[in-house]
């Protein structure tokens, strides 16, 4: 049997040292030499034998215990863990499963007190009414505990760096949310395990005093009033807890599902202008501002500038063609006019090995869509049979225009592929 | 409602400012500070002389153009572009872009590796260069109030929300989403013919047919 004094002088002695070595337990165990060195970083001035003095002090009092099957390895004993960790206000968050086995018992120790009564046995019943009180002050000591815990989850995501990956940053929250937000709503909720077992419980009670009225006294009433206040104080207790993590990490939470949604949507514009180009994007989705700088006037130079060329503007004479131009240049073959001129051309000129080029030939000086209409209607008149050629570049007069072109033949000499385009195919 | 002019003191600077185009932020602290102190004041005497001043609770102020004279232009969709690189760049390098994008800071020697790593999609916004990165994106983000740009260091505004908005309707949009992830080929935009065969729409078929309806009656007529 260790006497607690000691232990309590030990860790009062050594805090300085202790304290360190807590958050390296917090991580694992540690190995002999791991520990000696620790220690050896914090007690610069001494020897190899006081620190082995030192582990042997700790190891005797139990506050040191070698971790199982490793004997050279150690870790701080369970109890004098959590006591640490409690004056350290470290708070490890528990389990959402731990506080529902703590109601079952609670539910559990309301039968037997009413066995108890009901056998009207005052010292079972003093006994089962203890055992509660002492369960409801676990449950309110859980619930504190995770309070902070849930705390210090929120404030490590908070203050750890900013440039670590977000999903890293944040895996404590989701998790905590998880495993133990997401079920203790459940549990606190109206229908849920923790409101039915403090009904139960209270139920349970009040009848107690009821009955105790009635058939008197077996326990002392301030016994079955003080449990039934602390079974309401377990209960606001919880809410407030619940109410307290939602509102410390549903906004680190709904941060995150944020930031997911934001990369995502990122990452599927850039598909799809990968794929469609920028205008893949819906517009309706993209801010609309004015364009920057609309209203820009310039310097007073430029104004003056632009004011003096206005002032001096003189508009360029506007010329007309002349109708005795096709006289300057007799050469030149008048364009034809009409259809029937030009069918009748084009049928003369025939086998035509490319209709474009003859036309271009024809028409040098001509519009471009004028040659484009000739093309057209003569590659699909009737009398002719035409034959599809490669696409080519054909430079007109002030275009570069990039077509199929067909090569026409008459339709009694028709070479093999060739087709004849009559009208009735062709709709 | 009564406006006292008076009060008003930024009213030129800030209408200046909003009319360009730019959005008011903390950065500006008077303008700002004139904003949100007569923020009715100031949004009832725009709205009567036909400008839409939009107060966003995350710290900044514009005015939306009319959506019928509205139409989106080059800019937005540049800026909306980088925004998207910017974002999943960032992701990638295991940073988080929301608090880069919102009062986070970008190097300026950054730009070049970003416009390497993304050269395809710069190039379908006519961005090629690093000089062009600078002109065409980041000196309109500055112009726009998007961001700061101090000693080559480019700080993002809360205008930026702008453009987050964008990634997260862009994430709500299933039709994107579906056309992305569909194994059946996109739908591709109908484009015209400029082969004879079949060129031209039925309307222009018929009308053509009719001329030369017409013309063989009168050859042989």
């Amino acid at each position: 049997m260790i006497e607690p004094k000691r232990v309590l002088r030990a860790l009062a002695e050594h805090w300085a040292l202790l304290e360190p070595l807590c958050e390296r337990f917090d991580q694992g165990t540690l190995s002999l030499a791991e520990l000696r060195v620790q220690l050896a970083a914090q007690q610069r001035d001494s020897t190899p034998q006081d620190i082995t003095a030192l582990l042997d002090v700790w190891i005797r009092l139990d506050i040191l215990v070698p971790v199982a099957k490793s004997p050279n390895r150690f870790e701080l004993n369970a109890q004098i863990h959590d006591f640490l960790a409690y004056l350290r206000r470290e708070h490890r968050l528990g389990l959402c499963l731990e506080i529902e086995a703590y109601l079952r018992h609670l539910e559990r120790l309301a039968g037997h007190i009413q066995d108890a009564f009901d056998i009207r046995d005052g010292n079972d019943l003093a006994r089962q009414l203890r055992l509660l009180d002492m369960r409801v002050r676990d449950v309110l000591k859980k619930l504190a505990n995770d309070e902070q815990a849930l705390v210090a989850v929120a404030e490590r995501a908070k203050t750890s760096d900013r440039q670590i990956p977000l999903r890293q940053r944040y895996a404590e929250v989701l998790a905590t949310w998880d495993e133990y937000v997401e079920p203790m709503i459940q549990l606190v909720n109206a229908d849920g395990a923790f409101e039915q077992g403090v009904r139960k419980v209270e139920n349970v009670l009040l009848r107690l005093l009821g009955e105790q009225q009635r058939l008197g006294q077996l326990i002392d009433d301030d016994m079955l009033l003080r449990t039934h206040a602390r079974i309401l104080e377990m209960q606001t207790s919880a809410q407030l807890t619940l109410r307290h993590a939602r509102e410390l990490l549903l906004p680190l939470r709904e941060e995150a599902r944020r930031h997911n949604a934001v990369t995502r949507g990122a990452a599927l514009a850039l598909a799809a202008m990968r794929r469609k180009g920028l205008d893949a994007v819906p517009q309706a989705a993209l801010p609309l501002f004015t364009r920057p700088q609309s209203n820009f006037l310039g310097t007073a130079s430029q104004v003056e500038a632009y004011v003096y060329a206005l002032a001096r503007f003189e508009s360029r004479p506007a010329r007309f063609p002349r109708s005795e131009k096709g006289k300057d240049r007799p050469d030149t073959p008048r364009a034809p006019r009409t259809v029937r001129e030009m069918l009748d051309r084009c049928e003369q000129a025939l086998p035509l090995p490319d209709l474009m080029q003859w036309l271009l030939n024809q028409e040098p000086e001509g519009e471009t869509d004028e040659l484009l209409y000739w093309f057209s209607r003569l590659s699909r008149d009737k009398r002719f049979a035409r034959q599809r050629l490669e696409r080519r570049d054909y430079l007109t007069h002030e275009h570069s225009v990039s077509l199929r072109s067909f090569a026409l033949y008459s339709p009694a000499d028709v070479p093999a592929g060739a087709i004849t385009v009559s009208l009735a195919d062709e709709s | 409602m009564n406006l006292d002019l008076s009060e008003l003191t930024q009213l030129a600077p800030i209408f200046r400012e909003l009319f360009k185009g730019f959005h008011v932020s903390r950065r500006d602290p008077e303008l700002y500070a004139q904003l949100s102190n007569f923020q009715d004041a100031y949004r009832a005497l725009f709205r009567a002389l036909g400008f839409e001043l939009v107060c966003d609770t995350r710290g900044f102020y514009y005015f939306v153009p009319e959506q019928a004279a509205a139409q989106v232009n080059k800019t937005a969709q540049r800026l909306s572009l980088f925004t998207f690189i910017l974002v999943e760049h960032l992701a990638d390098q295991g940073r988080d872009p929301i608090a880069v994008l919102d009062g986070g800071s970008l190097g300026r020697d950054e730009l070049p590796g970003l416009l390497e790593k993304y050269r395809d999609l710069f190039g379908q916004a006519e961005v090629q260069t690093p000089e062009e990165l600078e002109e065409k994106i980041m000196r309109r983000m500055t112009q726009l109030g998007f961001a700061h740009e101090e000693n080559g260091v480019y700080r993002f505004l809360s205008p930026m929300h702008r453009f987050l908005d964008v990634c997260l309707s862009v994430q709500q949009d299933r039709d994107l989403a579906a056309s992305l992830h569909s194994a059946l080929p996109l739908p591709t935009p109908v484009l015209v013919d400029d082969t004879l065969e079949g060129g031209f729409d039925d309307a222009e078929q018929e009308a053509l047919a009719a001329a030369i309806a017409d013309e063989q009656e009168e050859l042989q007529a």
